[in-house]
């Protein structure tokens, strides 16, 4: 029901695209919608029942299949949530823009929802991949709304480039499991696992790619700051709190049908997970850009979750219940909390955009006193995205350190896990530097420019979305008792346990579940107390207000303070090696510039070296007519030969 | 809960401000001076307390929350140490990971505070801190993964502290351990060679000078849970050697332990030169050095 109401919003949208006096019935479509698979989503959790829904496709493939299974249900839920929240904060966000036909707008927004839904719900790989398709189509035309900048206008084309070769690898995948077999459908594919020999390996590797590319972890994830840095911030929340997690679920989905995974398909993702946040939060901190620094910290947060991925898949391969329910079960909560925290951050990020319109944090400061209910949102979600209790983020990092912690005495490659430890503390201290840099320079201190000064427009349909997903960081940050059991029976069914052995291990876990709610209760109560043990001894004296001690000098203006720049630089110096900055310097200035060494350091001199390649064979095609002429019969001699041969004929 | 720990902790939160005075006392002996007395830091606390303060007109709640954020998380994490050789007030399965995290939370609104007002100078103790801070807890993990090792896989810290020093063969890695978290503590808590909590320069500070802004109750606050972060790291080091005695005997020998402590933290400040700071990385990377070294001889 929540996926026709989808639709609809996507009808109504495409066909009055240009008035802008629909674009409340869209988007409130839109919302129900999302609401309504959302509600189905935690309904299939609760009771333990799916469905599954088929019509004849017409094509030689088998039909099209739809099914929800506790896996499907529970990224239906993660969309469904964050979908009705961006849905919202677009209505609001582009009422202002006069300029565009933001219907068609909200009814791509509804239509990318949709297509995701689809996506964790397909049980057939041709429906799959048609999903696929849509929700890369349909997040394209959303990244290039502002068609008019060139560089965005980049981004989407090389987003559009790279999610077509990964969806190749994922048709050579589908390929190569079916065997020409008639049918498509997951099932059969799971079916025919077992028999499938060494071409396990090649359908993993493929999987790994595939999937990779639009989860975004390193080194594939030079398409994603820049698409997720341009796009309108509700489509970028979209994208980075929810979109790239399809990579993480096709992943999770082809472990399941796979069956019996190999110990080198832990270890990879434990690896590249661990790369990834390093990497990721390293180039973040490196970041001017707020949007940018955000969409670098996706590509940390999904090496969090493939390093949670990694623990529960070793679990498995180990036979260990307990390493496979705290893996996958962090992975996957960690799932939920990204989407919720990130999705915040790109929201709340939107609004200082909106009000001071620029994105570069060192024209910023003091924007938290123009928009308090932004910087209250905001600073709950730099808190969870950096792991810090009593929020959301610190349940899932808390479950994955246990389960590390839990290999140490299992001996042989298994010990070596206990390594993620100092690795994910690493990540986890790196956020902070990065949250406080971007917590302080955008929202504290003196406004550095006209721009920052001079911001406003706080409007409630600009500030509910985020303080309503603030609110749920906090709630689920304080109800593990209630999130660890539907979390833990999804990743009994990922890790393909038998329930008896996964109930046995995660009995051991919930009573420190309520612990952990002890804690987090016991932090607010304590800041309530002894915040009213201050207020009342202050009340005692005048507290005056005066300007901030300049040390003496008397003279200090708003460009003296720490920027972001600044901020990071001792860090950045220890790190140069993993994260060069570029840095132009003349008399008065100097600037810095992040690089990514992915795109700027591997990829874009490789593209240019092949371009002065092609350049270089160039003048042979505007040769004279005789070297053309030599050619030609050169070619026609080849041909001859490989028929007199038989080579090449098969 | 047993009536030990809750002894263990009120006792811990009293002597809190004992730990750094005698630190200060060694320090100045070591120096050649005679010192405040160790009691100093109680009558200070009590005049900050009665005294009024002033506020940065660019600084908005924040800085009025870090004090209090420092306090509770500093009184939170205490209650996850355990003091009597047994077991902390508060223990649970995967608790060490929460006792980085609250402290890592008290950091968190900390840093905030020193950039609210807006000024350069607590925005470089902060930028120093968030950078040492880094160094310092991939140091923490790995000493915690070494104890982890050493113990049979725990993830309590009332579990760890217990195994160390039960389990055979594990005095060079506990030693180890113990010379890491000493590195860890030194950080954390602001204290030479990583730091210099008694410079006139706030060029060279980097914990005091991230709270130059704050006055009267507020300077109360941050100046007692510095106090009980330095005593409650300065436990679990002494942990590592508290044999399992009788509950009061385990009692009494922290506290002991924990005054050598002070005084050994007081000399290594009064007799070496504060680090420069691009050699405070390389300092802790040394300790986490020696932790692997300890896990490595405990998972074997």
């Amino acid at each position: 029901m929540g996926l026709g109401l989808l639709a609809l919003a996507v009808g109504i949208g495409a066909a009055g695209r240009s008035r802008r006096a629909l674009a409340p019935v869209v988007v409130a479509l839109t919302v129900a919608g999302s609401l309504g698979t959302a509600l189905a989503g935690a309904l299939a959790l609760l009771t333990g029942r799916g469905g599954t829904l088929s019509w004849a496709s017409g094509l030689p493939v088998g039909p099209w299949l739809v099914g929800l299974d506790a896996l499907s249900a529970w990224f239906v839920l993660v969309i469904g949530l964050v979908g009705a929240a961006t849905a919202l904060w677009g209505l609001a966000s582009l009422a202002s823009d006069a300029s565009r036909a933001v219907s068609g707008t909200h009814g791509l927004l509804a239509a990318l929802i949709g297509a995701c839904v689809l996506v964790v719900t397909a049980q057939a790989a041709i429906t799959f991949l048609m999903a696929w398709e849509a929700m890369t189509l349909a997040s394209y035309l959303l990244v290039v709304y502002h068609d008019d900048e060139e560089e965005i206008r980049r981004a989407g084309r090389r987003y559009l480039v790279v999610t077509h070769a990964g969806v190749l690898a994922l048709i050579l995948m589908f390929g190569l499991w079916s065997a020409g077999g008639a049918s498509l459908g997951f099932d059969a594919l799971a079916g025919r696992s077992a028999a499938l020999g060494p071409t396990r390996d090649a359908i993993l590797v493929l999987a790994l790619a595939g999937f990779g590319i639009k989860a975004g972890f390193v080194p594939l994830h030079f398409w994603l700051p820049p698409a997720h840095a341009g796009a309108p911030s509700h489509v970028s929340a979209m994208l980075s709190g929810v979109m790239i997690k399809t990579g993480i679920y096709g992943l999770l989905r082809v472990g399941m049908m796979v069956g019996a995974l190999p110990t080198w398909w832990g270890w990879t993702l434990v690896v590249v997970g661990a790369a990834s946040g390093i990497l990721g939060v390293l180039w973040a901190l490196a970041q001017h850009d707020i949007k940018r620094l955000l969409a670098y910290h996706s590509v940390e947060n999904i090496g969090i979750i493939l390093l949670g991925m990694g623990v529960g898949a070793l679990g498995t391969t180990a036979g260990n219940p307990t390493l496979a329910i705290l893996g996958y079960g962090g992975a996957l909560l960690h799932v939920l909390n990204h989407a919720l925290f990130k999705s915040l951050l790109f929201l709340a990020a939107g609004n200082v955009v909106h009000a001071t319109g620029t994105r570069m944090m060192d024209q910023l400061g003091g924007v938290g006193r123009a928009l308090p209910r932004t910087w209250f949102a905001f600073a709950v979600g730099a808190a969870a995205i950096v792991g810090l209790p009593p929020l959301n983020g610190f349940l899932s990092e808390w479950l994955i350190f246990r389960g590390m912690f839990a290999a140490g005495p299992l001996g042989g490659h298994l010990t070596l896990l206990l390594w993620g430890i100092p690795t994910l503390g690493l990540i986890g201290a790196l956020a902070l530097a990065c949250f406080t840099k971007v917590c302080g320079v955008t929202f504290l201190g003196t406004p550095r420019t006209a721009a920052a000064r001079d911001a406003h427009g706080e409007s409630l349909g600009l500030a509910g979305p985020p303080l309503a997903l603030a609110a749920l960081c906090l709630l689920v940050g304080l109800s593990p008792m209630w999130v660890f059991p539907p979390v833990f029976a999804i990743a009994t069914q990922v890790a393909q346990l038998p329930p008896s052995a996964a109930l046995t291990a995660s009995a051991a876990i919930h009573p420190t579940a309520a612990a952990v709610t002890v804690l987090g209760l016991t932090l607010i109560a304590g800041l309530l107390l002894v915040g009213w043990l201050r207020r009342r001894q202050l009340g005692r004296h005048p507290a005056p207000i005066a300007p901030t001690w300049g040390c003496g000098y008397a003279t200090a203006t708003p460009r003296m303070q720490y920027t972001a720049s600044s901020f990071a630089a001792p860090l950045l110096d220890t790190a140069a090696a993993l994260a060069p900055l570029e840095i132009a310097r003349t008399d008065t200035m100097l600037a810095t510039h992040p690089v990514d060494p992915v795109l700027d350091r591997a990829l874009d001199p490789a593209w240019r070296g092949l371009v002065r390649l092609a350049q270089r064979l160039m003048p042979l095609d505007r040769a004279r007519v005789h070297v053309h002429l030599l050619l030609v019969v050169g070619a026609l001699l080849m041909l001859l030969l490989m028929l007199a041969t038989g080579w090449g004929l098969g | 809960m047993t009536g030990s720990a809750i002894v263990g902790f009120v006792l811990l939160l009293a002597a809190a401000p004992l730990i750094p005075g005698v630190a200060v006392r060694a320090k100045s002996l070591a120096t050649g001076r005679r010192g405040a007395p160790i009691f100093q830091l109680y009558y200070d606390l009590a005049k900050q307390w009665r005294r009024g303060t002033v506020y940065s007109g660019t600084a908005s709640s924040v800085v009025r929350l870090a004090p209090v954020a420092s306090l509770v998380t500093a009184v939170v994490a205490a209650a996850l140490v355990p003091l009597d050789g047994d077991r902390a007030l508060f223990a649970f399965g995967g608790d060490v990971i929460a006792f980085a995290s609250v402290l890592a939370l008290g950091r968190f609104v900390l840093v905030l505070g020193a950039l609210d007002t807006g000024s350069s100078l607590p925005g470089m103790g902060a930028s120093r801190d968030v950078t040492v801070s880094v160094f310092a807890e991939v140091a923490l993990f790995t000493t915690l993964i070494g104890l982890s090792a050493a113990t049979q896989g725990g993830d309590s810290l009332s579990v760890m502290l217990r195994g160390a020093v039960a389990g055979p063969n594990t005095a060079t890695a506990v030693t180890l351990l113990a010379l890491a978290m000493l590195a860890v503590l030194l950080a954390e808590a602001g204290r030479g060679p990583v730091d210099d909590p008694a410079t006139h320069l706030e060029l060279t500070m980097i914990h005091e000078v991230m709270i130059l802004d704050h006055g009267g109750p507020d300077l109360t606050l941050l100046f007692y849970a510095a106090a009980l972060r330095f005593s409650m790291l300065g436990a679990v080091i002494v942990g590592l050697f508290v044999p399992a005695w009788p509950a009061a005997g385990a009692l009494a020998a922290t506290a002991g332990l924990l005054l050598v402590l002070a005084a050994v933290v007081g000399v290594i400040e009064g007799t070496t030169a504060r680090l420069r700071l691009v050699r405070i990385p390389q300092f802790l990377v040394v300790a986490t050095v020696l932790a692997a070294l300890a896990t490595v001889l405990g998972a074997h």
